[in-house]
C-alpha cells in the first residue's frame, strides 16, 4: 500500500493536480476545516480545556437575538437585553439563598464573588441605575427612530434625554455587573456574537464551528468505510468473476433500484432501534446515519473499481504475476487494488460531499442528527426565523457548508482531471 | 424490439425480488410494533397490530423453528429443527403476492395504515400520487428543456464570457444545499413576493386539489425545483455537447456547408439525445428525492411527505408498501430508459 | 503544366494555435497552387502540418483557439478564403470545395441514414426537390460503386463496412460536383486492397468530373500512383514542391531524399540490408531552430543551415515548376566537411 502511494506521488497526475492552483487552495481550505474540526472534537476528550462541548453550544450567549455579520442591533433589542439582564441579576441578588450563576458566553457573574456584601451593594447600585435609565427610555414609543418629545407649543422639550447616549450608559451599567473581560476574552466574546444568535440567544458562530466536527465526522466515517468496502467488493467481483461477480452485481443493482434519499430514510429508520435512541454519547447516536449511508454509498466506488479491475486483470503484469504462481488473494491485494488508489481518492472526495449533503437533508427532515447542532439542524431550526427576516442562522450554516463543499467540488474536479482523463463533466 | 423489452423485464425480476427482500428485512431489524406503540402498550394491542401485518408469521418459507416462540403454523416438513412453511402464509411471499395483484386494501379485505386506522394503505398511496406528479412532471420537463438549451448554448459559445459565468454560477449553486434553496425560495417566493405584489400569488405552504389551484400551491415548488436541478443538469449537458462538438461527423457537417443552427440542433442534438435520455431518466429519482424535501417544507400531501410522516410516526404498513411500490416504479423507469436508447440510437436497435 | 491559371492559390498561409503553453505556429508561410483537374499530393510525417493546411483552407479549425495570420491568402475564384465571412464559407464548403476525412468510421453521423446525409449537402447547395435529391443521392452511391444503392440509401453508417463508408464520404463530397476535393488521408484507415479500390475510384471520378484534388498522405506509394504534383512538408513548412516525376527521380531536398529512401522496394539491390530510416525527431513546434528546420537531422548540414532558414526557391535549371527550401540542394555537389562527414558515417542524426 505504501509503495502504491509512492508510485502515486511520482505519477504525472499528482504533478498536474499540484499545478492547478485553485485545487491546491481548495485543499488548503479543507485542511483548515479539518484542523478546526479536530480542535472541536477535543471538547469530548478534554472538556473545559480545549475544543467545544455539547453543553457549551446549547448555552445562550445573549438574552435576545443578535444580528450577525456586523449588522448592528436595533435600539429596542439593546434596551430589551439590558432589561432582561437587570431583571435576572436583581432576582439573583434578592434571592437570599446565595447567588446563582448568570452567564452569557464569557460574560458571567461568579457566585463566589457576588456573595460578599460589598459586591452585593455594588450590584444593587448598578441595578438601580439601570432601572432608572430604563424608565427614562420607556417614555419613547419608538426607540428605533426616536422623536424628541415636544412641549405644548411644539418646541422640543429641553429636559428630553438623548436616546443613543442613554442606551450606551444603560449598557455600560449592565456591563459593569459582570466580571471584567481581558482583551483576549472580549475578542472571543465578540467572536461568539459575530454571526448573531438564534432565537434562544445561542451563538451561531459556536454552533456553526461545532457543526464542522459533525460534518467531518459523518463525511470521514462514511466515505472511508464506503470506499474500502466498495473497493474490496468491486475488485474481488471483477478479479474472481463467476458467482462472486454475480452476487456483487446483483447486490448493487438491487440497492440502486431505490432512489437514494428514500433508501437512506428507510434505512435510518430501520437502524435507529432502541439502542441508539437511548445513548447519550452523540458519537454513537449517529450510528444509524452512518450505517444507512454506508449501505448506500459503497455502490459508487464498487462500480468504478470493478470496471477498472476488469481492465487491470488483462494487463501483462497481472498476468505475469498469475503465471509466476502468486496466490490470487495476494495478487488482488498487492497488484490490483494498489493500482486503483487514484480512483479511491476521487471516490472518497465525491462521497464526502454526498455524505455531508445527505446529512443536511436528513437532519432537515428530522431523521439525521438529533443531539447537538449540525448544519442541517441549523437550517431546519432557521425555518421559523427566516419568516421574520432573521437570516443569521441559515446564513452562517450555508456559508460554512458552502465553502467546504465548494472546496471538495474543486478538488474532486481537479482529481478527475488529473487522474481520470476520460472523465467528462 | 419486443424480445429486447421482454429480456430486460426478465432480468429485473431477481433485482426486484432482491430489493423487496432487503427492504422487508431491514424494516424488521427493530420490532415494528413496539417501535410504533412504545412501551406502554398492552400485550393485546401489540398482538393485534402484529397480526394485522402478519408479523406473527414466519418471514421466509425456510426458518429455524424456535420452540420458545412457536409460529403457530405447522411446518410441512421437519428436518431437525429446520422447517419449511406453507410459502403463501409467510410474510415475504404473501407481500409479493399482494404487490403482484396490486392489492393494498379494499373495502372487504382491508390493509390499513397503523396511524390512520380508517384508511387503507392503497387509498393513501393513491391520494398521494397526484400532488407529487403535479410538482415532479412540470419540474422534470422544464428542467430538462432549459438545461439542454443552456448546455447547448454554453457549449456552442465555449470560452465566452456567457459560458464562463454560467459555469461558475453552476459550480457555486451546486455547493449550496438543496434545503437552503427550498427554505429561502419559500420565504422570498411567498411572503416577501406577496408583500411586494400586494396579493397572494404563491402560498407559503398547503395544498388544495384542482388544476385552478396549481399556481397558488405548486408553481413555487416547481420553480425552486427547476433552479435546483438546473445546475447539475446544465453542467452535464454542456459536457456532453462539448464532447459532441469535437466529433468527426460534426467536422464533416461543417465541411458540407451546414449552417451553425443545423449543426447544433440537428447533428449535435440528435447524437446527444443518448446521454440526455439517460440523464433525464437518472434525474427522475432525484426529482422524487427533491420533492420529498419540497413536499415536507411546503406541506404538500404527496408521496414524499407521506413517507417522511410515516417514518416519523413509525407507520410500518405505509413504509413497507411505499418502498415496494417505489422500487417497482424505479425499475420500470430503468427499463424504459433502455428501450428509449434503442429507439434513439440505431446502433442499439435490436432485431 | 498546360493550364496557366490555378484554381486555388495558397500564399503565405500561417496558422497559429492558442495552447496552454502559449501560442504555437503549426504551419508557417505555406504556399502552393492547385490547377484545375490535377491531383496535388501533400506528404510529410505526422505532425508536420498537412491536416492543419487542409483544415485551414476549409476553415474547419476551432475558431476559439485558431489564429490564421492576416497576411495569409487562400485565393479561390477571386475570394480570399482566409478572411471570408461565415456565409461565404458556408456557400463554398461542400459545394465548390469538398473534403473527405481519414476516419470513415467516425466521420459519418451515426444517427442519420446515409441517404439523409447525402441529401443534406444537396439541400444546402442545390434547388432540387425532395424526390430529385433522393434520386441524385442514389445516383451518387452508384457512382461510387456501392452495390444495392437503392437499399443502402436508407441504411445507417454502422451497417456499412469501412471501405463502404469511405465511398459514401466520397459520394457525399462529390454530389455537388465541387471544383476542389481535399482528401485528408482517405485511405490510411483502410485495408490495403480497399485502399487501392478507393484510390482508383477517386482517380476515375477526377477524370469524369474534372475535379482538382488535394491528396494528403504520408504514403509515398499512394502519391506515386495518383498524383501529378507533390508538396513535401516538414515541421510546418513546405520544403519542396514539384512534378511527381521530378520529385521522385530528382529530389532536391535531403529530407525528400530520405523519405524516398525509406520506402521498401521490391527487387532492391541492397536486398537484406536494413531499410534506411531518418534518425532523430521532428523539432518541437514550441522550440524551433533558428535556421533550417531539418538541420539537426540533415547529413549535409552546414553552419549556414543553422543560422539562416532557406527560402522556397526554384531548383536550378528547372524554373518555377520545381521549388525547394534548401541552401545546399542535392543537385549541387555535397559540401563535405569534417563535421558533417563524421555525422554521416557514425550516426546521421546525432547533434554535433
Amino acid at each position: 500500500m505504501i509503495a502504491a502511494f509512492k508510485r502515486l506521488k511520482a505519477s504525472r497526475g499528482v504533478g498536474k493536480f499540484c499545478r492547478n492552483r485553485l485545487a491546491v487552495a481548495a485543499l488548503g481550505i479543507i485542511v483548515l476545516y479539518a484542523l478546526v474540526g479536530g480542535w472541536v472534537a477535543l471538547g469530548d476528550l478534554l472538556p473545559g480545556r480545549a475544543g467545544i462541548t455539547y453543553a457549551q453550544v446549547e448555552q445562550p450567549v445573549w438574552p435576545t437575538p443578535i444580528n450577525g455579520f456586523g449588522i448592528p442591533a436595533t435600539n429596542e433589542r439593546r434596551v430589551e437585553a439590558a432589561r432582561i439582564i437587570t431583571r435576572e441579576v436583581k432576582r439573583a441578588v434578592n434571592n437570599g439563598e446565595g447567588f446563582t450563576d448568570i452567564r452569557y458566553g464569557l460574560l458571567h457573574i461568579l457566585p463566589g464573588t457576588a456573595d460578599s456584601d460589598s459586591e452585593l451593594d455594588r450590584l444593587s447600585t448598578l441595578i438601580e441605575e439601570s432601572e432608572d435609565l430604563y424608565d427614562q427610555l420607556s417614555e419613547f414609543d419608538d426607540l428605533n427612530s426616536p422623536e424628541p418629545p415636544t412641549l405644548d407649543d411644539g418646541a422640543p422639550d429641553p429636559d428630553s434625554i438623548d436616546v443613543p447616549s442613554t442606551i450606551a450608559r444603560l449598557e455600560g451599567a449592565v456591563r459593569q455587573m459582570f466580571a471584567p473581560l481581558s482583551g483576549w476574552q472580549s475578542l472571543k466574546q465578540s467572536l461568539l456574537h459575530s454571526l448573531g444568535t438564534d432565537r434562544q440567544g445561542r451563538s451561531n458562530f459556536l454552533r456553526v464551528i461545532f457543526s464542522i466536527k459533525v460534518a467531518l465526522q459523518v463525511g470521514i466515517v462514511v466515505a472511508i468505510i464506503s470506499v474500502l468496502v466498495g473497493t474490496f467488493l468491486g475488485a474481488a467481483a471483477a478479479y474472481f468473476g463467476g458467482w462472486v461477480d454475480h452476487a456483487v452485481v446483483w447486490l448493487y443493482s438491487t440497492l440502486s433500484s431505490m432512489p437514494e434519499l428514500i433508501l437512506l430514510a428507510v434505512l435510518v429508520y430501520a437502524f435507529s432501534g432502541s439502542v441508539f435512541d437511548k445513548v447519550s454519547n452523540p458519537w454513537l447516536a449517529l450510528v444509524p446515519v452512518y450505517a444507512a449511508m454506508c449501505m448506500e454509498f459503497w455502490i459508487g466506488p464498487c462500480r468504478v473499481i470493478r470496471g477498472e479491475t476488469l481492465k487491470l486483470k488483462e494487463l501483462e503484469y497481472v498476468q505475469a504475476a498469475t503465471a509466476i504462481g502468486f496466490g490470487r488473494f495476494y495478487i488482488l491485494l498487492k497488484h490490483v487494488i494498489p493500482n486503483t488508489v487514484h480512483l479511491m481518492f476521487i471516490n472518497f472526495s465525491l462521497l464526502f460531499i454526498a455524505a455531508i449533503k445527505f446529512e443536511v437533508v436528513l437532519s432537515f427532515l428530522g431523521l439525521g442528527v438529533k443531539v447537538g447542532p449540525s448544519w442541517g439542524r441549523m437550517i431546519q431550526e432557521s425555518t421559523q426565523e427566516v419568516i421574520n427576516g432573521i437570516f443569521w442562522q441559515i446564513g452562517a450554516a450555508t456559508v460554512f457548508m458552502f465553502v467546504l463543499v465548494l472546496a471538495f467540488n474543486i478538488v474532486s474536479d481537479a482529481l478527475q482531471d488529473a487522474f481520470d482523463p476520460k472523465h467528462v463533466g | 424490439m419486443w424480445s429486447y423489452v421482454a429480456r430486460r423485464l426478465l432480468y429485473s425480476i431477481p433485482v426486484y425480488l432482491g430489493i423487496i427482500l432487503i427492504m422487508m428485512g431491514a424494516l424488521r431489524l427493530r420490532d415494528p410494533v413496539s417501535a410504533y406503540l412504545g412501551k406502554n402498550a398492552t400485550a393485546e394491542t401489540a398482538l393485534l397490530k402484529k397480526a394485522s401485518m402478519g408479523l406473527d408469521r414466519p418471514f421466509l418459507p425456510i426458518g429455524i423453528e424456535d420452540p420458545a416462540e412457536p409460529f403457530g403454523i405447522e411446518p410441512i416438513v421437519e428436518v431437525g429443527r429446520v422447517g419449511f412453511y406453507p410459502p403463501l402464509r409467510t410474510q415475504y411471499v404473501e407481500f409479493l403476492w399482494r404487490i403482484l395483484r396490486f392489492d393494498f386494501g379494499t373495502a372487504e379485505r382491508p390493509y390499513r395504515s397503523w396511524q390512520f386506522e380508517s384508511d387503507n394503505v392503497g387509498a393513501k398511496l393513491a391520494d398521494a400520487v397526484w400532488p407529487t406528479l403535479k410538482i415532479t412532471i412540470p419540474a422534470l420537463v422544464l428542467t430538462a428543456t432549459i438545461a439542454i438549451l443552456v448546455g447547448l448554448l454554453s457549449a456552442a459559445y465555449r470560452g465566452s464570457v456567457l459560458d464562463k459565468t454560467l459555469m461558475v454560477l453552476v459550480v457555486l449553486g451546486m455547493s449550496i444545499s438543496v434545503v437552503v434553496f427550498i427554505v429561502l425560495g419559500q420565504v422570498f417566493g411567498s411572503s416577501w413576493l406577496n408583500g411586494k405584489l400586494g396579493f397572494e400569488l404563491f402560498a407559503s405552504n398547503g395544498y388544495e386539489p384542482g388544476i385552478q389551484n396549481w399556481v397558488k400551491y405548486c408553481a413555487l415548488p416547481v420553480i425552486i425545483g427547476v433552479v435546483v436541478g438546473m445546475g447539475y443538469d446544465a453542467r452535464f449537458y454542456r459536457a456532453v455537447m462539448v464532447e459532441e462538438t469535437s466529433r468527426d461527423y460534426i467536422t464533416t457537417a461543417v465541411a458540407k456547408g451546414a449552417p451553425r443552427h443545423k449543426i447544433i440542433f440537428v447533428h449535435m442534438l440528435k447524437n446527444a439525445m443518448i446521454p440526455v435520455i439517460t440523464r433525464i431518466m437518472i434525474t427522475i429519482p432525484f426529482l422524487i428525492t427533491g420533492s420529498i424535501v419540497m413536499e415536507y417544507q411546503f406541506r404538500i400531501p404527496g408521496m414524499g411527505k407521506l413517507l417522511i410522516d410515516a417514518i416519523v410516526n413509525k407507520d410500518f404498513p405505509i413504509i413497507q408498501t411505499f418502498t415496494a411500490v417505489l422500487a417497482g416504479l424505479f425499475i420500470l423507469t430503468n427499463i424504459l430508459t433502455d428501450v428509449l436508447y434503442a429507439l434513439v440510437d440505431p446502433r442499439v436497435r435490436l432485431a | 503544366m498546360t493550364t496557366p491559371s490555378p484554381i486555388l492559390s495558397v500564399r503565405h498561409l500561417t496558422t497559429r494555435f492558442r495552447t496552454d503553453r502559449g501560442i504555437v505556429t503549426a504551419i508557417d508561410d505555406v504556399s502552393f497552387d492547385l490547377y484545375p483537374g490535377e491531383t496535388l499530393g501533400i506528404v510529410g510525417e505526422s505532425g508536420c502540418g498537412k491536416t492543419v493546411t487542409s483544415k485551414s483552407i476549409m476553415r474547419l479549425l476551432p475558431e476559439r483557439t485558431t489564429i490564421i495570420d492576416p497576411s495569409s491568402q487562400i485565393m479561390f475564384e477571386g475570394t480570399n478564403l482566409a478572411t471570408a465571412d461565415d456565409r461565404t464559407m458556408r456557400r463554398i464548403r461542400g459545394d465548390r470545395i469538398a473534403m473527405i476525412f481519414q476516419e470513415p468510421m467516425t466521420s459519418l453521423n451515426p444517427v442519420f441514414t446515409i441517404g439523409w446525409q447525402l441529401d443534406e449537402a444537396l439541400k444546402y447547395h442545390t434547388d432540387l426537390g425532395r424526390a430529385a435529391r433522393r434520386s441524385r443521392a442514389i445516383e451518387m452511391l452508384k457512382l461510387v460503386e456501392i452495390p444495392n444503392a437503392e437499399r443502402r440509401v436508407d441504411e445507417y453508417p454502422h451497417q456499412l463496412s469501412g471501405g463502404m463508408r469511405q465511398r459514401v464520404m466520397i459520394g457525399m463530397a462529390l454530389c455537388c460536383e465541387p471544383d476542389v476535393l481535399i482528401a485528408d488521408e482517405p485511405t490510411t484507415a483502410l485495408d490495403v486492397t480497399i485502399q487501392a479500390q478507393i484510390l482508383a475510384l477517386m482517380e476515375n471520378l477526377r477524370k469524369r468530373l474534372n475535379t482538382a484534388i488535394i491528396l494528403i498522405t504520408h504514403n509515398l506509394g499512394v502519391v506515386a500512383q495518383v498524383c501529378d504534383r507533390v508538396a513535401v512538408m516538414y515541421a510546418g513548412r513546405v520544403i519542396e514542391v514539384g512534378g511527381v516525376r521530378r520529385i521522385f527521380h530528382d529530389p532536391q531536398h535531403p529530407y525528400t531524399r530520405a523519405l524516398l529512401d525509406s520506402i521498401p522496394k521490391a527487387g532492391r539491390k541492397e536486398h537484406g540490408k536494413r531499410l534506411p530510416t531518418i534518425e532523430g525527431i521532428v523539432p518541437s513546434l514550441f522550440d524551433l531552430p533558428k535556421g533550417c528546420r531539418f538541420a539537426d537531422r540533415c547529413a549535409r548540414c552546414q553552419p549556414l543551415c543553422r543560422d539562416t532558414e532557406p527560402e522556397l526557391l526554384p531548383a536550378e535549371g528547372v524554373g518555377e515548376s520545381h521549388l525547394k527550401r534548401c541552401h545546399f540542394p542535392l543537385s549541387q555537389a555535397a559540401p563535405v566537411t569534417s563535421a558533417s562527414h563524421a555525422a554521416m558515417t557514425s550516426s546521421p542524426g546525432a547533434r554535433p
